[in-house]
């Protein structure tokens, strides 16, 4: 019994590390440039898709495949925020959100287009299985992990102890006054962006290794990664991590003792209940 | 001519082609896809109430949808009832749920709610999936019954065929037009309309706006509950996937590209959505990308939407057109 | 002399027209060959390998000069239609194809749910249905008169699966599975009905989707309760999907699936290691030791013109041609579905036939519109699907039991 929870606990830190990944995308925007850039999904997707075809056509390793994607991914995020969101800065909220869903639909589409409807499953010479006291450890699992902490761990770096870092700081405590203070709001805007989009590659990268990248499964991470970040705390980067871990653990215990047919339907679950008694997410402020 | 005999000469028209369209649509493949049109006409004149009358971006439309059209089919199918009171009873059943998902999450802002309508759609679909015993899972219901044929008079109105529905259709959704014209029209569509102005404005002025907020939230869903029976009862076959998130986005696509906020924009905006795919339909693939773009480009450059821009075209021109004729 | 030349000329005209009329009324004419089927999505590993079938078929027939019937030669053209393995868009795609392209012989039909929709209002149309890899039983159960299918319903292979995993000595097995989806409960139904009376247990019915594809919770409870073997019943990503995070749990018992998936479908997902020693219990489809001389052609055919080798099951699609083509023949004309359709209940097992049938009464399809092939036990070995042995079966019995459903 207490080794299927730590099996079900194990495979759930994976999953959940790549939620987190997703989440700390989202709320970098979100939090320092006040957009739900629900594309974010699908973004990850794009990253996902260029890992798989990075590896095959260059024939380079995965990891490699994940940084070339990840560059790649930067871009994206630097023209979506110059093309789409810039223009509607200073309108009113919903049309950013509109934007948001309309760049869903355009990046979902081009990636059909590039990279067809059937599903890409990202094939990692990681096939170990380490025998931890009965529980079945994977040194894929264990591996998704270790990069997701870096991935997190670099960011926090960033944010928190560069001047750039510094800069975007002071864009998200209060953006008049960063102005006043001579902070170039554009080019925080472009480098926020860039760094989320990054990261969502990264994600697709992931998933991609882990089950598998196709047509809609973007939209679930996105709505997911709202979940964390709604559970969470916006904006608050310690949050997204303790939120990541929180939502996959329990989806992989909930789908083990209770039903794995709903599943999914915890994290629904999870965001609205917290939206409705504890708006500012666990660890947010209030 | 005056702008006001215009426009009610085109008014007459319109209605006249409308009630003799099968006169001079016979293709059984057009009729199918204006009879849809119109169910999207009810869902969009939804859609538009929460989203264009009071700013508040709904992605649970089409779930909305799903639940009147299981509704109406479970409660003729499984228990028996006949198909007009069936009618009537799935808007009020999703009016019901809605009122429950409602009332919580309209306390918070903007993204929020989108967010968590989100999240309401895809439960939905997730358990129309998966509650297999109640609603047949992936494989769906088939065989959904066509409402009977009614007798008025001594003239019979034949619902079983492709004729006698797209007469049901157009009644409703000229009726759900005229029902968001009246709520347009009252004070409650002031207060709407102020709300997506300014709530918090409107909120210092004393005014309770979740009320409002879940009136229209309500109606809305109601309007959805309505297509979806019409719907279930029109393709006679039922699966969940038509009611997934990506046709509540083709919802707010419908009312965009319409024109927030008016009342002949999701017609338009109704028969876009259903009519584009069709005509895209050699370009399927892009169909996606196209659609999107539109909607990027729409709220950049018409925030309004189409109906407004071409009124405002029209406008110009007859003002350029009365100028050379003095 | 210059009008004898004048109307020499002119009646040779007349003559060498009315000639060019008369053997026009015998041309040639385009049938119109409609494909339903997944093309894209989670059916599509079933369906386009089927879509890629018919083409061929139709283009071996018109290079063979098309069918001859009665005084007509037809030249097939094959228009395939993608129904994503959605019900509606099934229903819309087929009335697209009756309504608005006029076909009457509709081919393909891949999965169950899309195909169960159609079959739902297909007996109202001037049409001949044939379907292929779709399992459910309701199917061929509700005597439809103008639909025939050439792979045999799931529960006939269940029970037969029953027995042979009985026979191997596994006492406990735990199921794993869409079991959502009708046709692989009645294949379970039918497999625990000969498990159980071959003196085994089932101890789980866990349940994934048709497009999920982590199943370690399911997996990790299961592995706790200690089973002999696994069943897993699923499309063939999913299952795919569960035979690699078994052994990524470490789990080493055998493995017992129902997929009809090809070599390359199942790799993409997982590795050759990782599939080693799984089992498919499944009709005895195209594996090139199983069948004959024709599966070796259609393979090596198939190869060279998609560039990749067909699925198992693309057969049942390849063959509902040719028994287009018998039917046709026989009636003496493409222009009547009823009496093409009246022809099919005739056919025996065309020539060109890929798949081994065992034909019920004398004929390829029996008084359900069913055809049945055998059902074997294929294993992975070393990258391959390797023809194991066959699972005894009885389609006679198994007629009489389908007929006997109908209300």
């Amino acid at each position: 019994m207490i080794i299927e929870i730590l099996q079900q606990m194990l495979n759930g830190l994976a999953i959940g590390s790549v939620y987190t990944v997703i989440a700390l995308g989202l709320t970098v925007v979100f939090g320092i440039l006040g957009i739900a850039h629900f594309a974010h999904g699908s973004v990850a997707m794009s990253g996902g898709y260029l890992t798989f075809f990075f590896g095959e056509r260059l024939g380079i390793g995965f990891f490699p495949a994940m940084a070339l994607a990840m560059v790649v991914g930067a871009v994206i995020g630097l023209l979506i925020e110059r093309l789409a969101y810039r223009p509607v800065r200073d309108a009113p909220h919903i049309n950013a959100f509109i934007i948001a869903l309309g760049l869903t639909m355009m990046v979902e589409g081009i990636n059909l287009l590039a990279f067809g409807a059937d599903q890409v499953v990202i094939q990692t010479p990681y096939r170990g299985v380490f025998n931890v006291g009965g529980v079945a450890v994977a040194e894929l699992r264990v591996l998704v992990i270790v990069t997701a902490c870096t991935l997190i761990g670099t960011v926090a770096l960033l944010i928190s102890r560069t001047k750039t870092g510094k800069s975007i700081r002071a864009v998200a405590q209060n953006r008049p006054a960063a102005v006043l203070m001579g902070v170039n709001v554009n080019r925080v805007s472009a480098i926020v962006f860039s760094v989320s989009s990054a990261l969502g590659a990264a994600a697709g990268a992931l998933v991609g290794a882990l089950l598998a990248i196709a047509p809609g499964v973007g939209e679930g991470l996105a709505v997911k990664g709202f979940a964390v970040l709604i559970l969470g705390g916006l904006g608050s980067i310690p949050g997204a991590i303790v939120g990541g871990l929180v939502l996959g653990v329990s989806e992989s215990l909930a789908a083990g003792f209770i039903s794995s047919a709903y599943k999914d339907v915890i994290a629904f679950m999870v965001m609205i209940v917290v939206l409705l008694f504890r708006p500012e997410g666990l660890l947010g402020k209030r | 001519m005056n702008p006001r005999t215009a426009r009610a000469m085109g008014m007459t028209a319109l209605v006249l082609a409308a009630l003799t369209l099968p006169l001079w649509v016979t293709l059984p493949y057009f009729q199918h896809l204006i009879i849809l049109a119109l169910i999207w006409v009810v869902l969009a004149q939804g859609q538009n109430l929460i989203q264009g009358f009071t700013g508040y971006v709904s992605i649970a439309q089409a779930g909305f949808m799903g639940i009147g059209a299981y509704g109406s089919t479970l409660l003729s199918v499984k228990l028996g009832w006949p198909i007009w009171l069936t009618m009537v009873a799935a808007p009020l059943v999703t009016a019901a749920l809605a009122v429950l998902a409602g009332y919580p999450s309209l306390r918070v802002k903007g993204h929020y709610f989108a967010i968590v309508t989100l999240a309401y759609n895809m439960v939905i679909f997730i358990v129309l999936m998966t509650w297999s015993s109640l609603t047949g899972g992936e494989a769906g219901i088939s065989n959904v019954p066509r409402p009977p044929s009614v007798a008025i008079g001594g003239f019979v109105w034949d619902l079983a065929g492709r004729v006698g529905y797209y007469y049901l259709t157009l009644i409703a959704a000229a009726l759900a037009t005229l029902l968001c014209a009246l709520i347009l029209h009252s004070r409650v569509g002031r207060v709407l309309l102020a709300i997506r102005q300014n709530e918090a404005l409107i909120e210092a002025a004393g005014v309770q706006a979740w009320r409002y907020k879940l009136f229209a939230f309500v109606i809305s869903a109601s309007l959805a509950g309505l297509a979806g029976a019409l719907y279930a009862h029109f393709i006679g076959f039922l699966n969940p996937d038509a009611f997934g998130v990506d046709h509540s986005l083709n919802a707010i696509l419908a009312v965009i590209l319409g024109g927030s906020g008016t009342l002949s924009g999701p017609v338009v905006g109704a028969f876009a959505v259903v009519f584009l795919p069709e005509y895209l339909r050699v370009a399927e693939n892009y169909r996606l990308v196209i659609y999107g773009f539109i909607l990027v480009a729409a709220t950049i450059f018409m925030p309004r939407g189409l109906v407004p821009l071409v009124a405002q075209g029209i406008r110009a021109l007859a003002a350029r057109v009365k100028r050379e004729r003095r | 002399m210059k009008k004898f030349a004048k109307s020499l000329v002119a009646s040779l005209a007349v003559a060498t027209t009315a000639l060019a009329c008369l053997s026009a009324g015998a041309a040639e004419k385009e049938l119109l060959v409609g494909v339903n089927d997944s093309l894209t999505g989670p059916g599509a590993v079933y369906g386009l390998p089927q879509a890629n079938a018919v083409q061929m078929a139709a283009d071996e027939i018109n290079a063979a000069g098309g069918i001859k019937a009665g005084r007509d030669v037809y030249k097939l053209r094959v228009i395939a239609n993608d129904d994503k393995a959605n019900p509606t868009e099934a229903t819309n795609s087929v009335r697209k194809l009756i309504d608005r392209d006029g076909v009457k012989y509709l081919l393909g039909f891949c999965c169950s749910g899309p195909t169960s929709a159609v079959a739902s209002f297909i007996e109202r149309e001037n049409a001949l249905m044939l379907v292929g890899n779709a399992a459910e039983r309701a199917i061929t159960a509700k005597g439809i008169p103008n639909l025939f299918r050439t792979r045999p319903p799931a529960d006939f292979t269940g029970a037969a699966a029953g027995v042979f995993v009985g026979k191997r000595g596994a006492k406990n097995i735990a199921v794993i599975g869409s079991l959502d989806v009708g046709f692989y409960t009645q294949y379970l139904e039918a497999f625990e009905r000969e498990f159980v009376k071959a003196g085994g247990k089932i101890v789980a019915k866990e349940t994934f989707g048709l497009k999920d594809r982590d199943m370690t919770p399911q997996l990790t409870k299961v592995r706790a309760l200690n089973p002999d073997a696994l069943l897993v019943l699923g499309y063939v990503e999913p299952s795919a999907f569960v035979y690699r995070q078994a052994t990524e749990l470490g789990m080493k018992i055998p493995r017992y699936g129902f997929t009809s998936g090809s070599e390359e479908q199942f790799l993409r997902v997982a590795t050759s290691e990782q599939m080693e020693g799984v089992w498919d219990l499944r009709p005895t489809e195209l594996t090139v030791e199983a069948l004959a001389d024709n599966a070796k052609t259609y393979v090596a055919n198939y190869t060279k013109r998609f560039g990749t080798p067909p699925s198992p099951s693309s057969p049942y699609a390849y063959d509902q041609v040719y028994v287009l083509k018998q039917a046709i023949e026989r009636a003496g004309s493409a222009d009547d579905p009823k009496k093409v359709t009246a022809e099919v209940r005739k056919v025996t097992v065309p020539k060109e036939a890929v798949m081994k049938y065992l034909p019920v009464g004398g004929t390829m399809f029996d008084v359900n519109g069913q055809a049945y092939t055998s059902n074997g036990a294929f294993q992975w070995q070393k990258g391959k699907w390797v023809y194991v042995s066959d699972l005894p079966s009885d389609p006679a019995m198994y007629s009489e039991f389908l007929r006997s459903l109908r209300k």
